[in-house]
Formats: C-alpha cells, sequence, structure tokens
C-alpha cells in the first residue's frame, strides 16, 4: 500500500524529457494534481514519524505537490484551527519537527509546482500564522510567511491577501526591517480574471511557462489568494507606509501613501483614504521640506472631501514652511495636541518640530559658505555647546554637507562651513556612483515599462475591450459607408438647384 | 518757520497715517522713519514755479497738493500756489479741502483762511450752471439730434470735471456712446474717458479706455497723432500698476511728436497729463530699474526717439550710462541724489521704492558677475558708503534668500563667494530626480489602472456598497466597462 502511494507520489517528476514542453508539462501536472488531491489524507499519515514517513521520503524540492498534500494532511490530522497552545500538538509547534519540516519546505519548495496548487498553499501559510498566533508569539510566522512569498514569487509584485496578512503580522512585532524585502517590490499586478483558453492552451501563458509577470500564474482562480477589496489595497499600502516612517524613510513613506490616495473612486473617499492624506501631509513634509501636490491621479472630488477634514494639519505644515517662525509651529502643535494624539500621529508631529531646525540650518548652506556657531544660536537660540554637538550630529548622520571647524584660539567662536561645491564634503557623490545610480534607475523604468506592457496586454484580453473594439470598428465601418453616400446625394441636389436657379 | 512746519499738526496727522513725509536726506532704507532723523532740510533740486510751469489744468493742482503734503521745505508754498490756482476754478470742495489743510500748517497765513463769501458765491453759480446744462441737454433729447446731445452730454461733462465731479463726469461722456456718428467723435470720447480715469487714478478704466482709443479706426495722421499719447498714457499706468518693465517698453515706444502735440479732444497731454520731462524721467528709471545692460544700451541710449525726450533730463541719461560703464556707485550716488525730487512727483513717489531698490539689487547683482569673491568690506564701501541702514550682510542675506544674488556668504572671513558650478553634477542629479519622479507618477497610474481593471473603486454607503461590490466583481465580465474603454492605449505604452 505504502509504496503504491510512493508509486503514484513519484510519478510527475518536473525533469522528465516528455515535458520540456510547457504545455505537456502543463497538463501532465494538472493530472498529478488531481491525483494527488483524491489520496485521502489517512495513506499520508502511515508510518509517521517514522523513517518511513512520507515527508522524509518525498523531496521538498522536487516533489512539491505530493509534499504540500502530505504536509496538509498532518495538519488536517492535528484539527487546522488551533485556539490556544495547549490543542497544537508537540510536533507542529514552531521547533517541533514537523514545523521545521514546513519551515524548511516554504524555503526550498519548487515554485513552478506551487503555482498549481495555490490553495494548499495558501493554506499552508494561513496555519502558520495561526499557530504563531495561538502560541502567542506571532513574530515567528514571518519568516517563513516571507520566504514562501519570494519563493513563489521572486518579485511579490502581484498583491494577494498573503501580502496584507503579512504586513499586518510586522506591524504587531514592530519588525519592520522584516517587512522592508516585501515592501521594496513594488506592487504591479492585483490578482484578476484571466480567460481560461489563455491560460490552459497556449505554449506562453499556462502557469508554467517562464512568466516575467506573476500575474499571469497569480489571480483569482489560482488559489493563492482570496478575493481582494479596495479596502485590503489600501490597508496595506497604509500599513507599509507606517513601516516606512517607523524606520524613518520618509520618502518611501510618502510614496506609499500617495498609492493609496489615487484608488479610483466615485467622487468619494473613505476613512482610510483620510488617515492616509494626514499622514502624507506630515511625511512629505519631512521628506522634501514642504507639501508638493497632490498627485494627478488622485480624484480630485474625494480629495476635497477628505482635505475638508484634514484642516488642521494643513494648518500645522503651513506654520512649518515658514521657517524662520518657530514659535508659531509650536503653538500650532499645542493647539492641536488631542487631535494629533487622537489620530496616532503624535509622533510624527514631534518629528515635524525637530525637522524644522534642521531644514533651517540646511537652508543656510544656500546662503552662507561659513558662518560662526555663535550668530545661528543668537537666531535660534540655545547655547553654542549644546548647537555645535546637535550639528555634528547633523552631519554625521548626513543631513549637511559640511564641517565644523574650531579656531587655533580659544575667544574665535566655532565656525560650520559648508562645502560649495557638490562633489566635495562628507555628502559627496562620485561620478562612478552617480552613474551607478543611473543604470539602476534606467534598469528599474525597463522594468516598469514591462510590467506596464503586460498590464496593458492584460486589458486587451478583457470583454470589455474587445467589445469596444467591436463597436469601434462598426462604426468606422458604418461612418465611412454613410460619408461615401452622403456626398454623391448631396453634389446630385446641389446641381439641379443651380440649373434651376440659372433657368428663372 | 521750517520746524514751525515740520511740527505743524498737518504733518504729525500725515505721519501718524503712516504717510511719507519729506524734510531732509532721506536714506534708501531710512525712508520710514524719517520723521525721526535729524538731518537738516535737503531743498528738492527743483524750483517750485518753473516745475510747475510745465503743467496745466487739473494735474497743476494736483501735482502742487501732493507737494504740499509730502515736503515740509515746499509746503506753503505749494500750498499758496495751490489754494489761489484753486480759486480760478470751480471745484469749491478741492478749495476747502485746500485751506483746511493749509490752516494746519501754517494758521497765521492769509491765505489759510476760508474765504467763505467766494465759496457761497462760487456754490451758486455752479448750482445755476448746472441747471442751465442739463435743461439744455433735455431740449436736445426733445429734438433728438444727435449731435446736439452728444455735445449737450460733452459739455456736462467738461463741467463735471471742472467742478471735481470725476465720477459724474465719467458717466457724462460715456453718456456719449450711442451718439457718436463718426471714429472721430469716438476716440475723442474715449481719450476723455482716459482723462478723467487718470484723474480718478483709476488704472483698470484707464487701461480698457487706453484700448478703445488704440482700437478706434483712424486712418493715416490722426492715428499718428494718437500712438504717442496711447504708449504714455498706457505706460503710466502700467508704472502706477508696478509693472515696471511694461512701462518701460511702453514709454520708450513714444515718439518725440508726443513734445509739439496739438491738442487731442480738446486736451494738451503734454501739459496736462504728462509732461515730456515726466515721460524722460519715468521712462528711464523704468529701464533702469528692468532691464539689463545691454537692452539698456539698445533699446535706451541707442533709441533716436528717446533721445529726443532724455535731453530734456540729462541726469538720468547719464545715470543709465554709469550704469551700463560698471560705474554702479556713481550710478547709485546720482540717483540717490535726486530721491526727493522723485519723492515729489504725484505719480512716481508710489513706486519709486520699488524701482529704486530693484535698480539698486540690480547693481549689486551686475557688479559681482565678474568676481569669484569680494570682500564685504569692499562691497560696503561701494554700495554703502554712509553706512545708515541695514548692514551690508543682511542685505546680501536678504537678495540671497529672495533668490536674486546667487552667492554665499562667508561670515568668518567677511567675503561673498560665487559658488562653484559643476554642470556635469548637476546635470546627473537632475535627471535621476526626474527619472525617480516620472518612475513614481508611472507607477501610481498603474496602480490606479490595476484597480480599475480587478473593478476595485471606492463606492457609495455600506447598503450600496454591497449592490455595487457585486458590479465590480462582475466587472471582470462587463460592469465597469466605460471606464476601462482604451486605457490600455491611453496610458501611451503599448
Amino acid at each position: 500500500m505504502s509504496s503504491e502511494l510512493l508509486n503514484v507520489l513519484f510519478a510527475f517528476q518536473p525533469d522528465d524529457q516528455e515535458l520540456q514542453q510547457k504545455r505537456e508539462y502543463d497538463s501532465a501536472i494538472r493530472g498529478f494534481v488531481t491525483t494527488v488531491a483524491n489520496i485521502s489524507p489517512q495513506h499520508f499519515l502511515k508510518g509517521a514519524d517514522t523513517p518511513q514517513d512520507v515527508l522524509e521520503l518525498l523531496n521538498s524540492e522536487v516533489n512539491s505537490v505530493a509534499y504540500i498534500y502530505a504536509l496538509q494532511a498532518r495538519i488536517l490530522a492535528a484539527g487546522d484551527s488551533p485556539k490556544t497552545p495547549k490543542s497544537i500538538p508537540d510536533h507542529l509547534k514552531p521547533g517541533g519537527t514537523v514545523w521545521n519540516k514546513i519551515e524548511r519546505f516554504l524555503e526550498t519548495f519548487d515554485p513552478v509546482q506551487i503555482r498549481y496548487v495555490g490553495g494548499e498553499w495558501r493554506k499552508l501559510l494561513e496555519y502558520v500564522e495561526r499557530v504563531a498566533r495561538a502560541m502567542g508569539t506571532p513574530g515567528v510566522a514571518i519568516s517563513p510567511i516571507r520566504s514562501a512569498m519570494l519563493r513563489l514569487d521572486p518579485t511579490t509584485g502581484t498583491f494577494t491577501l498573503t501580502h496584507l496578512h503579512f504586513i499586518r503580522l510586522c506591524m504587531e512585532t514592530r519588525s519592520y526591517v522584516a517587512a522592508l524585502p516585501i515592501l521594496d517590490n513594488y506592487i504591479y499586478s492585483l490578482p484578476s480574471a484571466i480567460p481560461k483558453p489563455v491560460l490552459e492552451q497556449l505554449e506562453y501563458s499556462v502557469p508554467s511557462a517562464d512568466h516575467i509577470h506573476s500575474g499571469e500564474y497569480i489571480h483569482l482562480k489560482s488559489g493563492h489568494t482570496e478575493k481582494i477589496t479596495v479596502a485590503d489595497v489600501q490597508e496595506y499600502y497604509l500599513l507599509g507606509a507606517t513601516a516606512y516612517i517607523g524606520l524613518r524613510q520618509f520618502k518611501k513613506a510618502m510614496e506609499f501613501l500617495e498609492h493609496v490616495l489615487i484608488v479610483p473612486s466615485h467622487n468619494l473617499a473613505n476613512g482610510l483614504m483620510v488617515e492616509a492624506y494626514k499622514k502624507w501631509v506630515l511625511v512629505s513634509c519631512l521628506a522634501t521640506g514642504s507639501v508638493p501636490p497632490t498627485p494627478r491621479t488622485a480624484n480630485p472630488q474625494g480629495l476635497k472631501a477628505v482635505r475638508a477634514v484634514s484642516r488642521a494639519y494643513e494648518a500645522l505644515v503651513e506654520a512649518f514652511s515658514q521657517t524662520n517662525f518657530f514659535p508659531k509651529l509650536k503653538a500650532q502643535i499645542n493647539a492641536g495636541k488631542d487631535t494629533w494624539a487622537e489620530d496616532g500621529n503624535i509622533g510624527l508631529v514631534n518629528e515635524l518640530r525637530d525637522h524644522q531646525y534642521r531644514l533651517y540650518i540646511s537652508r543656510l548652506s544656500k546662503t552662507f559658505s561659513a558662518i560662526p556657531v555663535s550668530n545661528i544660536s543668537s537666531s535660534l537660540g540655545g547655547n553654542v555647546d549644546e548647537l555645535t554637538g546637535y550639528l555634528e550630529k547633523l552631519i554625521a548622520d548626513g543631513h549637511l554637507n559640511a564641517q565644523i571647524e574650531r579656531p587655533s584660539q580659544p575667544d574665535d567662536g566655532v565656525v560650520l562651513r559648508f562645502f560649495l561645491d557638490p562633489t566635495q564634503g562628507p555628502l559627496a557623490k562620485t561620478e562612478l556612483q552617480q552613474q551607478k545610480a543611473l543604470l539602476e534607475q534606467t534598469q528599474r523604468t525597463n522594468v516598469l515599462a514591462g510590467q506596464v506592457k503586460s498590464a496593458d496586454y492584460r486589458l486587451s484580453l478583457t470583454k470589455e475591450y474587445v467589445e469596444h473594439l467591436k463597436r469601434q470598428n462598426k462604426k468606422a465601418a458604418s461612418s465611412a459607408a454613410g460619408e461615401a453616400m452622403d456626398t454623391t446625394w448631396d453634389d446630385g441636389v446641389e446641381a439641379d438647384e443651380d440649373l434651376m436657379g440659372d433657368m428663372h | 518757520m521750517t520746524s514751525n512746519v515740520e511740527q505743524s499738526p498737518f504733518f504729525q496727522q500725515q505721519r501718524a497715517k503712516g504717510a511719507i513725509v519729506l524734510k531732509g536726506t532721506v536714506h534708501p532704507q531710512a525712508h520710514k522713519d524719517s520723521s525721526v532723523t535729524d538731518a537738516p532740510p535737503d531743498p528738492p533740486k527743483f524750483d517750485l514755479d518753473s516745475y510747475m510751469s510745465n503743467y496745466d489744468g487739473s494735474t497743476r493742482i494736483d501735482r502742487l497738493h501732493h507737494i504740499g503734503a509730502t515736503s515740509t521745505y515746499l509746503a506753503v508754498d505749494a500750498y499758496r500756489m495751490a489754494i489761489t490756482e484753486a480759486k480760478k476754478g470751480k471745484d469749491v470742495k478741492l478749495y476747502l479741502a485746500l485751506t483746511d489743510d493749509f490752516c494746519k500748517i501754517a494758521p497765521d497765513d492769509p491765505l489759510a483762511l476760508i474765504d467763505t463769501a467766494w465759496a457761497e458765491k462760487r456754490n451758486r453759480e455752479v448750482k445755476t450752471e448746472m441747471d442751465k446744462l442739463e435743461h439744455e441737454l433735455k431740449s436736445y433729447k426733445n429734438n433728438l439730434i444727435k449731435e446736439s446731445i452728444r455735445m449737450g452730454n460733452e459739455d456736462l461733462g467738461h463741467f463735471y470735471y471742472a467742478t471735481g465731479d470725476y465720477t459724474n463726469a465719467h458717466k457724462a461722456y460715456w453718456r456719449m456712446r450711442e451718439h457718436c456718428t463718426s471714429s472721430k467723435h469716438l476716440s475723442d470720447m474715449a481719450l476723455r474717458l482716459v482723462y478723467v480715469s487718470i484723474a480718478q487714478k483709476s488704472w483698470l478704466s484707464t487701461q480698457s479706455q487706453l484700448v478703445k482709443v488704440d482700437a478706434s479706426q483712424m486712418k493715416g495722421e490722426e492715428k499718428l497723432k494718437l500712438e504717442p499719447i496711447v504708449h504714455a498714457c498706457s505706460g503710466l499706468v502700467q508704472m502706477s500698476t508696478n509693472n515696471v518693465r511694461d512701462a518701460a517698453t511702453q514709454f520708450l515706444k513714444t515718439s518725440p511728436q508726443y513734445l509739439t502735440l496739438e491738442p487731442a479732444a480738446g486736451i494738451v497731454w503734454q501739459r496736462e497729463v504728462i509732461s515730456g520731462n515726466d515721460i524722460a524721467v519715468y521712462g528711464g528709471l523704468c529701464a533702469l530699474g528692468s532691464m539689463d545692460r545691454s537692452d539698456l544700451q539698445q533699446k535706451v541710449l541707442a533709441n533716436g526717439d528717446f533721445r529726443n525726450f532724455l535731453e530734456l533730463e540729462p541726469h538720468i541719461r547719464r545715470a543709465i550710462t554709469l550704469f551700463c560703464n560698471s560705474k554702479y556707485s556713481a550710478c547709485l550716488e546720482l540717483l540717490e541724489g535726486y530721491r526727493t525730487d522723485y519723492m515729489l512727483d504725484v505719480y512716481l513717489s508710489k513706486v519709486l521704492l520699488t524701482i529704486y531698490n530693484n535698480i539698486r539689487t540690480k547693481c549689486i547683482v551686475q557688479y559681482f558677475i565678474p568676481f569669484s569673491c569680494v570682500t564685504l568690506d569692499e562691497m560696503a564701501k561701494k554700495f554703502q558708503p554712509t553706512g545708515v541702514g541695514m548692514s551690508i550682510e543682511d542685505e546680501l542675506e536678504d537678495m540671497i534668500d529672495s533668490g536674486i544674488l546667487d552667492a554665499r556668504i562667508d561670515l568668518v572671513d567677511r567675503l561673498l563667494i560665487s559658488p562653484p558650478t559643476n554642470p556635469r553634477y548637476t546635470v546627473h542629479t537632475d535627471a535621476l530626480a526626474m527619472a525617480e519622479k516620472y518612475d513614481h507618477t508611472l507607477r501610481l497610474r498603474l496602480t490606479r489602472l490595476n484597480m480599475m481593471s480587478a473593478g476595485l473603486a471606492i463606492t457609495q454607503d455600506k447598503s450600496q456598497q454591497n449592490k455595487d461590490g457585486l458590479d465590480s466583481r462582475l466587472g471582470g465580465e462587463g460592469g465597469i466597462g466605460a471606464s476601462l474603454r482604451g486605457l490600455g492605449s491611453r496610458i501611451g505604452f503599448s
């Protein structure tokens, strides 16, 4: 019996000569998945925790489909929705034998095979998360889920609910850095419905083909994600932005928040947009020193509604932009204390206050090449020594391209000297670095162009587009015909009338 | 006597109102608190009598009034002349206002007493004349003769203008509109309206009337006669509305014919509005305040037409030449010498500060261009020899902050440094920043497009959201077709 099972399970070998053609591979693996899915869990459980364990015999890298079903069988046997630590058997607890196997599997599975068992993959990840939560240590789920996501799709550019669950976990445990590998990847596709014929019959469109665009194999029917909603996408971006804020990467946070603001809407806005807008106003001040115009793609009516409820924030940044007027900002901060606290933005607001000093000093570099620290302290307040320390910190943190000069005689004050030439000083970039940055940008743009192209392609597959095209063609045809007829008819009438006019 | 005049209640009121009161040398930065400086009274360079002999009509009183209210030195003389002048006219209100002011300056002067008998008599006369004119107009209207109605309105306009009722004068002239029968009539009417609007100092309506004059269908010589007036008046309007550059262009276009022009629409423009001297001063200063060196050379100094005007005011010509020859401190010094004079000009006084500041900052910028590094002391010596007002550091700091001057200040070694440029580096940085911006914009758009194609959008409230949610779920198959159409081609990337 057991060997029979193994025969079935080993029946699919991805490296088979016959399966080099993607379509053959596709039909073979589809058949295999159906077979394995029909094997009852009891079969998998035989010989569990012995050397004859299916999980020991199967290679997670090669027999990924069979392996994932075997894991599911083990999980099912232990009850797949544990509520308390007690209801989880030891081997499934973090650190247990099967848990370790799950972790290893999630790091090593064959991504192409898993494209066909999206539902199982998702269930497995959900289970991992549930166990981690039940154990009271949600953090342990972060790493396996992340590696599973990256393994399936190295670009992680197709949005799945797993993205959202993952970022929620990271936020709960405040492990912002852990979220970066996923956050840094741009979401270039949302799971959509791809017409069936495209999925099955074309050599280059079957899931097993070498896709650059992960949206080709992660879609609504592939099982990798459940139905997503607007709020899911917005929440992901909002949480992502919060993570970036936590890491003080304000520019990226600002860009993330903009993604929340531009969601299509019927002249409406929702709470997440309000939340995002408030943060966006603050964060863009921190990132750029002023509030840039809102993204043009955003719905103006919706945005208007959002702004109407965010007046306090706009007043705040107005005070912020008056760099030479610190008391006003302080007064604004104090006046709106409750508002900031209620919105959970008090940290950002305080950050704004610190930032105004920094901005003031960095603006000095546009006017002065060297300025005694005592001059700065007389306009900012505070004593020279403290300020010198602060300036040194700013220089060390890379906010100022300057240096502190200490005089040889003690009576001369300390001097802040800015580097005028951008190629000098601690923040200088060499030509090589710049060139590298430009090349990297070119690459990113090219990738993006590819992603746009494939989105365009996908749109051209939708029914609407086809119908639109049909209508367009019909219109063109009919109008062309109409014109031709009209002219001939008109000519005739005119000629007639002219004749008559001449006669009389 | 001057100190009496300075301390007179009238000037104290003027100061309290924040008006400019001149009494002596006024330093550029010290103009606001001129009332506190104790410099000896510095008389303006011109002679009141000969200056006023350039003007006729209502502008004469207007100018005298301005001088009287601004300069303590000339106040008494100016008011005396103005009051004598006003007594000749029909504007009783103006006379009363003038004597009222004068009474506060020199209560003992015989002219400061209100001549009640005269005022009453004049009031009566004015009343009878108005009745007469209105009666005439009525009868013209009954006779339905267009030309008579037009002239009746015109007379009424003249009358109102003379009595200082500019609003009604404007109305009366405007009523001529429908009775005009020739383009000459139309242009005359427009010119009259310009004249009234300038007296009212309502520059917007002056501007619109000037456009009408310019567009009137006059031909040949007639048109040529109108052109200098239009240019001169537009220049005045532009200057008064702070468009220094446009004002300069208009003044420079004015042809020297203006000086000898016959009266148009019964107005001697060069005597009753602005004189040739004024055009030279206004035009020269506006040009100096707004043009760069090569423009000044080409459009002002080498401009044959404008030379005729400049010859009237040789020191303006000298100032421009000095600027072009890079003798900035001499140029500024020269202009500074005439500051008092120009503050006494009724139109120029309002914009003089802006223009002088422009010239000054331009001088500093031009001066600094050939240097990579100048000591602040040298700058101070060149541009602030008196050492009054704000320090040169602060002034330079303001200029750099507002982006006029591209330089950095070294407060330690007291240097003004021209920042080194590195075009290659800048281009690279700019390119990178731009690429990132576009990249991000595109990403935002793609996200939006994806959401639309997946049927995700924020919709109406909860109850409807369910319905819409269903709809958008069907969206993949046929719900949001309208918004989706042509998106692929619209993004323009295929």
